[in-house]
C-alpha cells in the first residue's frame, strides 16, 4: 500500500505492505534503529514510540494503522543540530543509562509523562515507567532522571 | 501474511464482518495471538480509518452510559462520565497492562478476548453492563454475563460486531472497590481479581452488594449466595465477611496454571472479601483457613 | 553535545559515560542494529524434545520455500562442530544426540524473515527418543541414561569437596546447631537485547559483529567449531545490550559463521526471538542446598556442613566453574574453623546452566545467610551482632580455606549498616504496619572473589595510542555490556594524562583492533584492564615527556607536565602541542602496549586437581552487607520490599555513579530472584517461555535503594578499586528471606522464589510451613 504519515515532524509517503509491523518499517526500511525490539509482544516497552502524541508499542502495530498519523521516535526528540531534549540530557546527567537497550523507550515514556504532568511525584513516575522493563538499572536512576528533567523543563535549573 | 482492509464506514465494516474477516481493534491481544500462531487470519479489518462516532465515544443517555467498543482504556480512565459513575471500572483499568497497552487496547477488545483474567470484566459484571451487538440487520443487546460463555468464547454471531457497551448508572452503591493479585504491580495478568460494589445504610450496614471475581473460573465468577451473606452486615464487623469468604471458597473450583494453584485462588477469593471489612481482622489469628 | 566532551575526567568523580549520549538519542549501534545491504536472515530449527538420538533431518520441503538460500545441517560443518567454554561438549548443529529442547538441528538462510520462519516450520527430523533426566536426583538413579556417555563422571559434570579443620567431627563440640534446606530456581538473564549478530564472509575472511561478553574467546571457540583459521575470523563487539553472564560463551557466533561461509559476500543477520533466547540461552543454575551450622554458646561459629547440588543442564558451559566458586564462597564472610563443603554439578536434559551475575555465590549465600539468622535466633543474638562477632578480618581464612590477604571490609560494612536509619528505626517502622500487613526487617552479607582464580591466567592487554592529531585512543578488549567500564578507562587515562574527554577516545573490543583482555565477567573488567591501562599510560607518559625533552633539548622528561592537548615545560612555561609531538613519532612509537596478569593465589586449599582447575582460590574479595524492609499482605501473600539499603567494600570508587548503578541493578535482579523469577520447565519444556510468564520486576516493584561504600583502599586495584558487578546480587535473596521470617514469626520458604502463593501457604499453616520444619534449630 501507499502509506503517508508524519515521521518525526517530516511528512513521508512510501510503499509498504499494509501488514508490515511498524517496528520493522522503522528499523529495517527507514533505518531508525533507535526503537528496539526485545519481546515482540508488548511486554517490555523497548519499542515505545508516540503515535499522535500517545505512547504506543511499535511491535504491536502494523503499517496500515499509522496512515495519516504523526509518529515520533527517539530519533525525533533531539532538536536542530542534535541538541538534546531535556529528558535526554537528564538521562545522561543522572546516570540513567547502562546497557542502553531500554533507554529509547524509557526516554519516550518520560517525555510523554512530563508533557502530561510537568511536576510528577515518585508514584506517578514509577507508574509512567511501568510499561518499560529495564534489566540493568533497578529503575532508580531513571526515576532520578525523570525528576531532573522535570526540574529542567520547569526551568528550576539553568 | 494477511491482507489488510481499512473500512471507512460502519456499513463497510459490517459487510466485511459478514464475510468472516477478523477485526483488529487495539491489537494488544490479536497480534500476540498471531505471533504465537494461535490464530492466523487471512484478512485483518483495521478500524483506524473508520469514521463512526458510536464506536469511539462515551455518551450519557440518561439512565445509562454508552461506551463505544473501540474506546481505549486510557480514554476511559480520563473520561469524566466514567470517573463519576464507575470508579470500580477506573480502578480496574488502571491495573490493566501498562500505559502503552492502555493507550492501544480497547474495552471492546478486552471483552471480545473474553479471558477470565480480563481486567475490565469483573467491574463490568458487577455494574450489570450490557453489550450491543450490531449486524447488517440491526442490533441487539444482551447482558455481558450472558454474552461471555467461556474462555475466549462469546455469543457473538459471525456476522456481528461488538458495537457498544451500555452500563446503568449506579446511584445505590456507596463503595466501589477493585483488587487485582498479580506477580508484579504492572504488566501483570491477574492471578485473581475481585470487583465489589457496596451500598450502605445510614449506620453503615450493607444493604446492597455485588461481587465478581476474575481468574477464578472459566468465566468471571459471581456468587449471589456470598452476596446474601453480606447483607445487613456492619462494615466494621468481621463475622459476616468471614462467612461470606467461606461461602465463595466453597462454591468455586478454580484452575491451576503456571501463575498459581487452585488452592491459592480459592483461598484468596475469600480473602479478598475480607479486605472489604473495615473492622479489625486479626490477620493471622482469623487466618485465611478460618471460617 | 558538550555535556561530556569539555569536562576533564578524574578518578573518583561521578562522570557520565560517553556512550550515554548516543544511547539517549537512539544512535548507538548495537549488534541488533546492524542491517547490512541486501542482508539475509539466518535462523535455527531447534529440537523441541529434551533427549533423543538424532536419526535424520529432512530439509527438502523447507528448501522449496521461495527466498530460502541455504539449509545446513551437521553434515555441512567442516570444523569440530563442538563448542563450550571449558569442555567442548556442545554441538553447533546436532550430529548424534539431542540433549535439550533448545539444541539446534538445522540452520536456514533466507532472503526475508518470513521465508525463514516458513522454512523453519517445514523442517522435520527423525529421532529415537531417550528417557530424560530432569532433576539432579534422577541423574544418579540406577539405570539412568547417560547424557554424555563418554564423560568419565557419568552424569556428574564435576563434584568437589573442601574440608577444613576437623570437618564434620567438629559438630560434636557445638552448643547449638541449625539446619536448613532450600531449593533455588533457574534464573533467566532477560537482557533486553536478545542474542544476535551479523556476519559476512568475504575473500576468505569471516567477520562477525555480535552481542557478546567474550570476543577473544569467541574467536578461538568459533574458529575450531566451524573450521576456519582464527586469523581469518574477526569478532567485533559493539556496546552490548545487557549480558549478566548470559553472553559469556557462544550464542549465535558459530551459527552465523556457518551461514556466512555458506553464503559468501552477503551480510547475514541472526536475531533470536525472546522465546528462542529463553529456550537456548544459559540460565543461573537451579540448586539444592543443605546447610548445617554449628556454634558455641557465645555465638562464635564453630562448624559448617554444606551440600550443594547444581543442575547444570546438558552441557558443561561454565557449570564446573560455577560450582567451584560456589564451594569457595559457601561459608560466607565468616571465620568458621571447621568445615566440610561438598557439591556437585549435574548433567540434566533441562536448559543449559551457565554464568549469571554472581556465578554460584547467590545460591550459597541464600542458604548461608539464612542459617546465620537461624543461629542468631537460637542463641538470642541480634542478626547484626552474630555477624559482627564472626566476620572475617584480613589474615583470616574463610571456611573453604582461602586466606584473605587483601583488603577485607565486611566489619566496616556491618558497622556502617548498624548506624543506618533503616536499621536503627526498623522496629518503629514495623510497628506501624497497616491493616492485614506484617512488616519485617532482615539482613544478609556476602563476599565475592574477583577474577578467574589461579588456573586460567587472568590477563588483559591494554593498548594506548597517541594519534597524529594529538589525541589518545584507548583500545580495550573487555566488553562494556552496560557496566560502564569504558568510562572508567577514560577516567583513569584522562586523570593520569590530564586530558579532557575531547582528547580521549575509546576503541571498542574488536579482535581486529584491540588486544586480548579476557571476558567481561567475574567482576574483573575494570580491575584487570584498568591495571593494564595504567601501565600503558605510564609508559606513554615517560616516552612522550622524554621525546619532548629531546626535541626541546632540555634536561629530561621530569620537567614536563601534561595539560589538555599539550605538554608544558615547567621551568620555561613553554607548551608543546601533543599533535606536534605526535608528528615527530612514527606510528609504532605512538603506541604503548601493556599486559597485566592479576595476582594468582599460591595457596592450596584442596588436593583435588579438578577443583583447582575451576578457579579456587581467589585473592581479592569484595564485601557487602544488605538490609531489606518487607511488608507482607496476609490476605494475598503478596510481598512488597519497601526499603533497601546496602553498604559495600569494593575498594575506592572510580566513579560513584557507576557503583550505584551496579548495586541498584544487582539488587533489582536479586529481588526478582527472590520474589518472582521462576524459570519453570516440565520435562525439559518451558512453561515460562516468554516475558509475560517469566516475571522480572518493573518500576513499581523496586523500592528506593540507599547505597554506600566504605571506601577502603585495595592496594592491588587500579586507583584502589575492587569489582562490584556481582557482589551486589549475592545477598539479596537471603536479606528478603530473613526479613520475611522476621515479619511472620520465623516462617521460611523451602522452594524459591517466594511467590505470593508460597507466602500465603507459610502464613496459613501455623508455626511452620511444610518442609520448613527442616529449617529450624535442631538442638
Amino acid at each position: 500500500m501507499k502509506l503517508s504519515f508524519t515521521l518525526n515532524h517530516n511528512a513521508l509517503t512510501l510503499e509498504t505492505e499494509p501488514d508490515r509491523r511498524v517496528i520493522d518499517l522503522l528499523r529495517e526500511d527507514l533505518g531508525l534503529t533507535g526503537t528496539k525490539e526485545a519481546c515482540g509482544e508488548g511486554e517490555c516497552g523497548a519499542c515505545t514510540i508516540r503515535v499522535n502524541k500517545e505512547l504506543r508499542l511499535a511491535c504491536l502495530m502494523i503499517a496500515a494503522q499509522i496512515e495519516g498519523c504523526s509518529i515520533e521516535t527517539i530519533e525525533g526528540l533531539a532538536g536542530p543540530d542534535q541538541a538534546l531534549h531535556p529528558v535526554q540530557e537528564a538521562f545522561v546527567q543522572a546516570g540513567a543509562v547502562q546497557c542502553g537497550f531500554c533507554t529509547p523507550g524509557m526516554v519516550m515514556a518520560v517525555t510523554d509523562l512530563l508533557e502530561a504532568i510537568p511536576d510528577p511525584d515518585e508514584t506517578q513516575i514509577r507508574k509512567a515507567l511501568s510499561g518499560n522493563l529495564c534489566r540493568c538499572t533497578g529503575y532508580q536512576k531513571i526515576m532520578d532522571a525523570a525528576q531532573l528533567a522535570a526540574k529542567k523543563e520547569n526551568k528550576c535549573l539553568p | 501474511m494477511p491482507a489488510v482492509i481499512l473500512p471507512q464506514t460502519l456499513d463497510e465494516l459490517l459487510d466485511l464482518k459478514a464475510q468472516g474477516h477478523t477485526i483488529l481493534a487495539g491489537g494488544t491481544d490479536l497480534f500476540v495471538h498471531m505471533r504465537n500462531k494461535k490464530i492466523q487470519p487471512q484478512t485483518l479489518v483495521c478500524l483506524d480509518q473508520l469514521k463512526d462516532k458510536g464506536l469511539r465515544e462515551v455518551a450519557d443517555t440518561g439512565d445509562e452510559i454508552c461506551i463505544g467498543a473501540a474506546v481505549t482504556h486510557s480514554r476511559l480512565i480520563q473520561n469524566p462520565l466514567v470517573q463519576q459513575h464507575f470508579p470500580v471500572l477506573i480502578q480496574a483499568l488502571d491495573t490493566l497492562g501498562s500505559p502503552q497497552i492502555r493507550n492501544m487496547g480497547t474495552l471492546g477488545g478486552n471483552i471480545m478476548t473474553a479471558s477470565p483474567a480480563g481486567d475490565s470484566l469483573p467491574p463490568l459484571y458487577v455494574l450489570d453492563a450490557q453489550v450491543e451487538l450490531a449486524g447488517k440487520n440491526g442490533s441487539r443487546r444482551m447482558s455481558l454475563s450472558r454474552f461471555i460463555t467461556g474462555p475466549g468464547a462469546t455469543g457473538l454471531n459471525p456476522e456481528e460486531i461488538l458495537y457498544r457497551i451500555w452500563i446503568p448508572k449506579q446511584p445505590s452503591y456507596d463503595l466501589h472497590h477493585f483488587e487485582k493479585v498479580g506477580h508484579r504491580k504492572s504488566l501483570s495478568i491477574a492471578i485473581l481479581s475481585m470487583a465489589a460494589l457496596i451500598g450502605l445504610t445510614g449506620d453503615r450496614k450493607i444493604r446492597a452488594v455485588r461481587l465478581a471475581w476474575g481468574s477464578l473460573g472459566k468465566t468471571i465468577a459471581t456468587s449471589p449466595e456470598t452476596e446474601k451473606r453480606l447483607m445487613g452486615t456492619p462494615m466494621d464487623d468481621p463475622a459476616g465477611f468471614i462467612l461470606a469468604a467461606a461461602r465463595i471458597r466453597e462454591e468455586v473450583s478454580p484452575i491451576s496454571d503456571v501463575r498459581a494453584g487452585a488452592d491459592y485462588r480459592r483461598q484468596v477469593a475469600g480473602n479478598l472479601v475480607l479486605r472489604l471489612c473495615q473492622g479489625p481482622l486479626e490477620p493471622l489469628k482469623q487466618g485465611p483457613g478460618a471460617v | 553535545m558538550n555535556l561530556i566532551s569539555k569536562t576533564s575526567p578524574s578518578v573518583g568523580a561521578s562522570q557520565a559515560r560517553p556512550d550515554a549520549l548516543n544511547k539517549v538519542m537512539g544512535h548507538e549501534k548495537f549488534a541488533a542494529d546492524y542491517y547490512g545491504p541486501r542482508h539475509l536472515w539466518a535462523g535455527v530449527r531447534r529440537a523441541g524434545i529434551p533427549h533423543g538420538r538424532l536419526i535424520s533431518v529432512s530439509t527438502e520441503a523447507a528448501k522449496q520455500v521461495p527466498g530460502v538460500k541455504k539449509i545446513l545441517t551437521h553434515k555441512d560443518v567442516n570444523g569440530s562442530n563442538r563448542q563450550g567454554v571449558i569442555q567442548k561438549d556442545q554441538p553447533v548443529l546436532v550430529d548424534d544426540r539431542i540433549r535439550h529442547c533448545g539444541d539446534a538441528l538445522a540452520l536456514v538462510i533466507a532472503e526475508t524473515s518470513q521465508a525463514l520462519e516458513t522454512a523453519l516450520a517445514l523442517i522435520s527430523f527423525e529421532y529415537e527418543a531417550l528417557p530424560g533426566i530432569f532433576t539432579t536426583a534422577e541423574a544418579f538413579q540406577y539405570g539412568a541414561p547417560l547424557i554424555h556417555p563418554t564423560h568419565p563422571g557419568g552424569n556428574c559434570l564435576l563434584s568437589g569437596q573442601l574440608v577444613s579443620g576437623k570437618g564434620l567431627e567438629a559438630f560434636e563440640a557445638c552448643d547449638a546447631i541449625v539446619e536448613l534446606t532450600i531449593d533455588l530456581p533457574r534464573q533467566e538473564h532477560a537482557y533486553l537485547e536478545t542474542e544476535c549478530g551479523e556476519a559476512v564472509y568475504e575473500k576468505g575472511e569471516l567477520s562477525i559483529v555480535v552481542s557478546t561478553q567474550t570476543p577473544f574467546r569467541d574467536r578461538a571457540e568459533t574458529a575450531q567449531a566451524i573450521g576456519i583459521s582464527p586469523e581469518k575470523l574477526r569478532i567485533i563487539a559493539p556496546y552490548c545490550g545487557g549480558g549478566f553472564g548470559g553472553k559469556d560463551g557462544i550464542t549465535v557466533q558459530s551459527l552465523l559463521g556457518l551461514a556466512a561461509m555458506a553464503c559468501p559476500d552477503v551480510p547475514i543477520k541472526m536475531m533470536w526471538s525472546r522465546e528462542e533466547s529463553f529456550l537456548a540461552g544459559p540460565k543461573r543454575h537451579a540448586a539444592s542446598l543443605h546447610y548445617r551450622l554449628g556454634a558455641k554458646q557465645n555465638g562464635v561459629f564453630h562448624a559448617l556442613e554444606v551440600r550443594a547440588d547444581f543442575d547444570t543442564g546438558p552441557y558443561d558451559h561454565l557449570g564446573g566453574a560455577v560450582l567451584g566458586l560456589a564451594l569457595e564462597h559457601a561459608g560466607g564472610p565468616y571465620r568458621i574453623p571447621h568445615a566440610a563443603i561438598q557439591g556437585k554439578a549435574v548433567y540434566t536434559n533441562n536448559t543449559i546452566g551457565g554464568a549469571f551475575r554472581g556465578f554460584g555465590v547467590p545460591q550459597v549465600a541464600a542458604a548461608m545467610e539464612q542459617a546465620v539468622d537461624l543461629m542468631a535466633e537460637k542463641l538470642s543474638l541480634s542478626p547484626l551482632d552474630i555477624r559482627m562477632k564472626n566476620a572475617v578480618q584480613k589474615g583470616d581464612k574463610i571456611p573453604s580455606g582461602t586466606t584473605l590477604k587483601t583488603s577485607t571490609g565486611i566489619r566496616e560494612c556491618l558497622a556502617r549498616l548498624k548506624a543506618h536509619p533503616l536499621y536503627r528505626e526498623a522496629d518503629a517502622w514495623k510497628k506501624k504496619a497497616p491493616a492485614h500487613m506484617l512488616r519485617g526487617s532482615g539482613m544478609a552479607c556476602a563476599l565475592h572473589g574477583m577474577g578467574y582464580g589461579p588456573f586460567v591466567p587472568d590477563t588483559a592487554i591494554a593498548k594506548l595510542e597517541l594519534t597524529k592529531q594529538g589525541r589518545f585512543k584507548i583500545y580495550f578488549g573487555v566488553v562494556d555490556m552496560g557496566q560502564g567500564n569504558g568510562v572508567t578507562f577514560l577516567q583513569m587515562a584522562g586523570d593520569l594524562l590530564n586530558q579532557n574527554y575531547e582528547n580521549l577516545e575509546l576503541v571498542l573490543p574488536d579482535t581486529g583492533l584491540t588486544l586480548p583482555c579476557g571476558s567481561a565477567s567475574a567482576s574483573r573488567s575494570t580491575y584487570t584492564f584498568g591495571n593494564a591501562l595504567i601501565q600503558a599510560v605510564e609508559t606513554m607518559k615517560t616516552r612522550l615527556t622524554q621525546r619532548a625533552a629531546d626535541s626541546l633539548m632540555v634536561g629530561d622528561g621530569d620537567e614536563f607536565c601534561f595539560i589538555p592537548g599539550h605538554l608544558r615545560h615547567l621551568p620555561t612555561g613553554r607548551e608543546f602541542p601533543l599533535a606536534q609531538l605526535a608528528a615527530l613519532l612514527g606510528p609504532e612509537e605512538r603506541i604503548t602496549i601493556s599486559r597485566y596478569r592479576a595476582l594468582a593465589s599460591k595457596e592450596t586449599v584442596t588436593q583435588d586437581t579438578a577443583l583447582q582447575m575451576h578457579g579456587i582460590p581467589h585473592t581479592v574479595f569484595s564485601y557487602t552487607a544488605h538490609l531489606a524492609h518487607v511488608e507482607i499482605d496476609t490476605l494475598t501473600g503478596g510481598i512488597t520490599v519497601c526499603n533497601y539499603t546496602a553498604v559495600t567494600d569494593c575498594g575506592r570508587l572510580i566513579n560513584p555513579d557507576l557503583y550505584q548503578q551496579q548495586m541498584q541493578g544487582g539488587i533489582a535482579q536479586g529481588l526478582g530472584y527472590a520474589l518472582y523469577e521462576d524459570f519453570i520447565t516440565d520435562k525439559g519444556r518451558l512453561l515460562t517461555a516468554n516475558l509475560s510468564t517469566y516475571i522480572i520486576p518493573g518500576a513499581l516493584d523496586i523500592p528506593p535503594m540507599a547505597l554506600s561504600s566504605v571506601d577502603l583502599q585495595e592496594n592491588t586495584g587500579p586507583f584502589g578499586m575492587k569489582g562490584v558487578g556481582e557482589i551486589c546480587i549475592d545477598p539479596v535473596l537471603p536479606a528478603v528471606a530473613n526479613a520475611v521470617a522476621d515479619a511472620c514469626g520465623g516462617g521460611r520458604c523451602r522452594q524459591w522464589p517466594l511467590t505470593c502463593e508460597r507466602m500465603l501457604e507459610i502464613l496459613t499453616i501455623p508455626v511452620c510451613p511444610p518442609g520448613a520444619d527442616m529449617n529450624r534449630s535442631l538442638i
